[in-house]
């Protein structure tokens, strides 16, 4: 029998698809580079790296490339390409204290333990759109390049040398922990991280899962979803201070398979918060404060701010109110713009259906105007009576 | 198809994997198939399964496309329909993918299949017991329209609480005097479970009722597989004095194969070409229809 | 006869501490909150019973814990101690609380029905009355229109609701309509319990004293075992032959309606009808 063509769609979609992957090409530029894409568009490589679930600078160049630069559906390649890898292992929980940072700022004290260390950050550059002369800017970049290879060759350029080595800075959280000062949101009942990738959520499910979705969310679904509960209808949320905001190099080690010994597998970038607010509840204890804590892949500090302002709330919100319905169903960029965008597909069968309703409808409204009767077909009701009814009215054996 | 072996390590499983294109590995096909296993062992019940990142979109069919990848294997013939259209562009698509992945075998023709894989549509061939019909479902919990909240979605199912469910069909009928309710009837399943028929019509849904063939039915986006196995009870809710009505069109037939005229002896779902003169209809399901062209025309 | 509803040594402490913590606590010591816990003794050692085609009142100030004990008998709350019986439920042999909450949400369907003060926590406000009746006929299994329409007619016209705003949504009626409706709807399928928790209560005077007569009329008629929670000495002597007198979360008194109105006997008691009798 073989594979059967049917005629049109196959046509149709192959033609579309063509057309996509030759106007991909003849773009009238030069192709672009993967490492133009890591090296040049880091937050973009970042964050389809972090919404995609999957870290692979190279292969997230790759898909922002094929996907021309479309966030969401770069995210959903990664994605997708994982789906059909085996599972090999699983990682050894990561340890959040050998975070090497890159950048570190405590915004909660002046004076902290370890540096208040500004790195590479967009917060104090002028937001002056710079209409330099653009030869002499790729002269100028060619040159730092140059300069910079020969400084510390085949060093990535923002790495933070020296002053930082282990130990690392000592979190404020510790220092509040210290002074007795936090409470303690450690659990006991989530000892293994849950999967996301593995099961379905839904609520009632672990912290780890909560935090896993929100760190593979999509970061303008976070923010939104932050920004509505401080100034929206939802109102779950205060402002925090931020305790601690880290950029840097987590290693990432696994179980060796024969020695089961941990193994240094590499390393991956990623941004921490942890969030500190105020307890005021009546049934909360107020001499403390809350923390809430947001780790996320890459350099995506307003996510991961979110993250934890989020945190706080799901765990001071013992309600019923769906915040957290809210965060594990509805803040994944693949499932929204996937939905959304299935409206595009055809519905003419669905359609049909709902004409054929609104037709019934007005056949049933016509025979009921010429009958004289109410709108609707109720089989006769008790004609309308007096008042003052008898009781036998209500009374009386009542059978489904 | 990639056999699994207990005693083949992961990482010689990946070398040996390198080369294949397909789109599910076998522990995930196995996750599948556990949660179809479930799924018909309790008709009707939206079992929670790992729904992976599939090369199409969530709301595209990726449910469907999991539970057909995770059941076909070398013997398999599989039909794909959009709209009852074999040359839908999202029945194309998934088709080409399923091919492309698999190498199985396709066809248009509903009896040549054992996996027919379907969005919005029942195919209008009666379907026998060896064939299995997949359907893709955007929105698998039928009281979404009652209640929202999931905890309490979960209670009502586990406890059979669907009174909410009847009052809005009672309102329905107060309001609009007819069930305006039009695909993706909700029906108990088993006398059960309630159960969101995708968007089918109503036209499809007796095809579901104490029918030979297994239906699955997978929602990826919301990561729910649920089952009505052979031979079970497929109902309507409805109240006993109003009956259930299916789609139909006073005088409306297929201008092409002429079901649903009154001398044709045959009827089908019919779409309406809203282009052309009044009154033309047109079988949804392409191929039944063109067989049926096809064997008049021979008779002639 | 077994008694339709019978509540023996109910108890219910919010916040921390358990039976030992009770001590202390009641209306020798003037307080609910234990010196031992800190926890609030809000209902304690509360017996009553309730046969059918009877109304029992439960009278005492607002924080008297009759609320409480009405709320614990309908399952909205879970006491801390005591048992609840229905002769609908195995004859009165099984103790409600032993009962999975789901099968006691289901009680809620046919063996008990309740009248909230606020008709919104027992109607959905977005249903028409009509629907309303129908969410508790259809929970009890009721599945033809034409019967449910009926039923709801009747009870409409029972109730005086106009039947012309039958299908019109509950959320436009008035405080003293809805009440109505609540009661049609916890009638409509002939419960043999049923609580009515203030129900009056927040109504206007004209108002209130209509659905007070309406009340007392279902209650002769259905002949159904009643319990009605009130701090207001008129709804309790016009609806009910027993009554109990609460205080600090404990009955203090306990008798006929006419009889505790013209001699009670406990200070108390005698404090609350003296304020009723003005």
């Amino acid at each position: 029998m073989g594979y059967v063509a049917a005629r049109g769609g196959t046509e149709a979609i192959a033609a579309a698809e063509e057309l996509v992957c030759r106007s991909r090409l003849q773009a009238g530029a030069s192709w672009l580079e993967l490492d133009q894409l890591t090296e040049r568009l880091r937050y973009l490589n970042d964050r389809v790296m972090g919404e995609g679930g999957l870290w692979a600078p190279l292969l997230a160049a790759r898909a922002i490339r094929q996907a021309e630069g479309d966030v969401i559906e770069a995210a959903h390649l990664l994605r997708a390409h994982r789906s059909t890898l085996p599972r090999l292992c699983e990682l050894i929980p990561a340890d959040a204290d050998e975070l090497r940072p890159l950048r570190r700022i405590v915004p909660a004290f002046r004076e902290v333990p370890g540096p208040q260390l500004l790195g590479r950050t967009l917060d104090y550059t002028g937001r002056l759109l710079d209409l330099g002369d653009e030869d002499q800017a790729r002269a100028a970049a060619a040159a730092a390049t140059a300069a910079a290879a020969a400084r510390h060759p085949g060093d990535d350029p923002d790495e933070y040398d020296g002053a930082t080595e282990p130990p690392f800075p000592e979190r404020l959280l510790d220092v509040l922990r210290r002074t007795d000062l936090a409470v303690d949101r450690r659990r006991g009942d989530d000892p293994e991280p849950t999967d996301i990738s593995q099961v379905a959520v839904r609520p009632g499910i672990g912290r780890s899962a909560v935090l896993s979705v929100m760190a593979r969310a999509e970061t303008g679904a976070l923010v939104n979803l932050w920004y509505r509960n401080i100034l929206g209808p939802d109102n779950h949320l205060h402002e925090v201070t931020l305790g601690e905001v880290r950029h840097g190099e987590l290693p990432i080690r696994v179980s060796h398979p024969r020695t089961g010994n941990p193994v240094l597998i590499g390393h991956l970038r990623a941004t921490e918060v942890e969030a500190i607010e105020d307890l005021d509840g009546a049934d909360e204890d107020r001499t403390r404060f809350d923390v809430g804590y947001g780790l996320v892949a890459g350099h995506n500090e307003r996510k991961a701010i979110a993250m934890a302002n989020l945190d706080i709330a799901l765990h001071r919100d013992r309600s019923d109110s769906g915040l957290e319905q809210a965060v594990l169903m509805t803040t994944d960029g693949l499932d929204a713009s996937g939905f959304l965008e299935h409206l595009k597909l055809p519905h003419y069968v669905t359609f049909r259906s709902m004409i054929e309703r609104k037709q019934a409808m007005r056949t049933d409204r016509a025979r009921n105007e010429r009958k004289g009767r109410r709108q609707h077909t109720a089989p006769a009701v008790a004609p309308a009576a007096p008042a003052t009814q008898p009781a036998a009215v209500a009374v009386g054996e009542v059978t489904p | 198809m990639t056999v699994l072996d207990p005693t083949v390590s992961p990482v010689a499983l990946l070398a040996a994997d390198t080369s294949s294109r397909e789109l599910l590995d076998e522990f995930s096909k196995r996750e599948i198939r556990r949660a179809i296993l479930t799924a018909v062992a309790v008709p009707g019940y939206q079992v929670p399964f790992a729904s992976r990142e599939m090369p199409v979109a969530r709301g595209w069919g990726s449910g469907g496309l999991q539970i057909t990848l995770a059941l076909v294997g070398p013997e398999d013939t599989v039909k794909v329909i959009d709209q009852g259209e074999d040359a839908g562009v999202n029945a194309a698509n998934l088709r080409r993918l399923i091919a492309d992945t698999t190498g199985v075998d396709t066809t248009t023709v509903a009896g040549e299949a054992t996996i027919v894989q379907t969005r919005h549509r029942v195919p209008e061939d009666e379907l026998g017991d060896d064939q299995i019909l997949v359907l893709q479902v955007p929105v698998p919990e039928p009281l979404r329209g009652v209640e929202r909240n999931m905890t309490e979605l979960r209670r009502m199912h586990a406890e059979g609480d669907y009174a909410r469910m009847w009052v809005s069909l009672y309102e329905d009928l107060v309001r609009n005097g007819v069930v305006t309710q039009t695909t993706g009837y909700p029906c108990l399943v088993g006398g059960r479970y309630v159960m969101a028929t995708t968007p089918i019509p109503r036209w499809d849904i007796p095809k579901l009722h104490r029918s030979a063939h297994l239906s699955l039915f997978g929602a990826g986006r919301e990561k729910r597989i649920y089952a009505v196995p052979p031979h079970t009870d497929v109902e309507p809710l409805t109240f006993d004095d109003v009956p259930f009505e299916v789609e139909r069109t006073e005088g409306a037939g297929c201008h092409r194969c002429r079901a649903g005229r009154p001398d044709s002896g045959v009827e089908s779902f019919l779409v309406e070409i809203p282009s052309t003169d009044e009154g033309r209809w047109v079988c949804s399901d392409t191929d039944w229809c063109n067989r049926r062209l096809a064997s008049a025309t021979v008779t002639r | 006869m077994t008694p339709a509803l019978r509540v023996d040594g109910l108890g219910k402490i919010y916040g921390p501490g358990t039976a030992a913590d009770v001590a202390g606590t009641g209306p020798g010591f003037n307080r609910v909150v234990s010196p031992t816990s800190g926890g609030i003794v809000a209902a304690w050692d509360v017996s009553f019973e309730v046969g059918p085609g009877e109304a029992l009142g439960v009278i005492g100030e607002s924080g008297s814990g009759k609320s409480t004990v009405m709320r614990c008998i309908c399952g909205d709350e879970d006491p801390t101690t005591g048992s609840i019986r229905l002769a609908s439920v195995d004859g009165g042999d099984t103790d409600l609380r032993t009962l999975s909450a789901a099968r006691r949400r289901a009680l809620r369907v046919d063996r008990l029905a309740v009248v909230y003060q606020d008709p919104a926590e027992g109607l959905d406000l977005r249903l028409s009355a009509g629907g309303n009746v129908a969410e508790r006929l259809t929970a009890a299994g009721w599945r033809n229109f034409g019967r449910i329409r009926e039923r709801a007619s009747e009870l409409m016209l029972r109730t005086d609701v106009p039947l012309d705003r039958m299908d019109d949504p509950v959320r436009e009626f008035s405080g003293g309509m809805r009440q109505r409706v609540q009661l049609a709807k916890a009638l409509s399928n002939n419960p043999p319990v049923v609580l009515l928790d203030e129900p009056t209560t927040g109504l206007d005077a004209s108002v209130a004293a209509s659905v007070l007569d309406l009340i007392r009329d279902l209650l002769e008629e259905l002949g159904v075992a009643a319990v009605v929670v009130s701090h207001d000495f008129s709804v309790i002597e016009m609806l009910t032959q027993r009554v109990v007198v609460m205080h600090h979360g404990r009955i203090v008194e306990a008798g006929l309606t006419d009889q505790l109105l013209e001699d009670p006997q406990h200070p108390y008691s005698q404090r609350l009808v003296g304020a009723a009798r003005g």
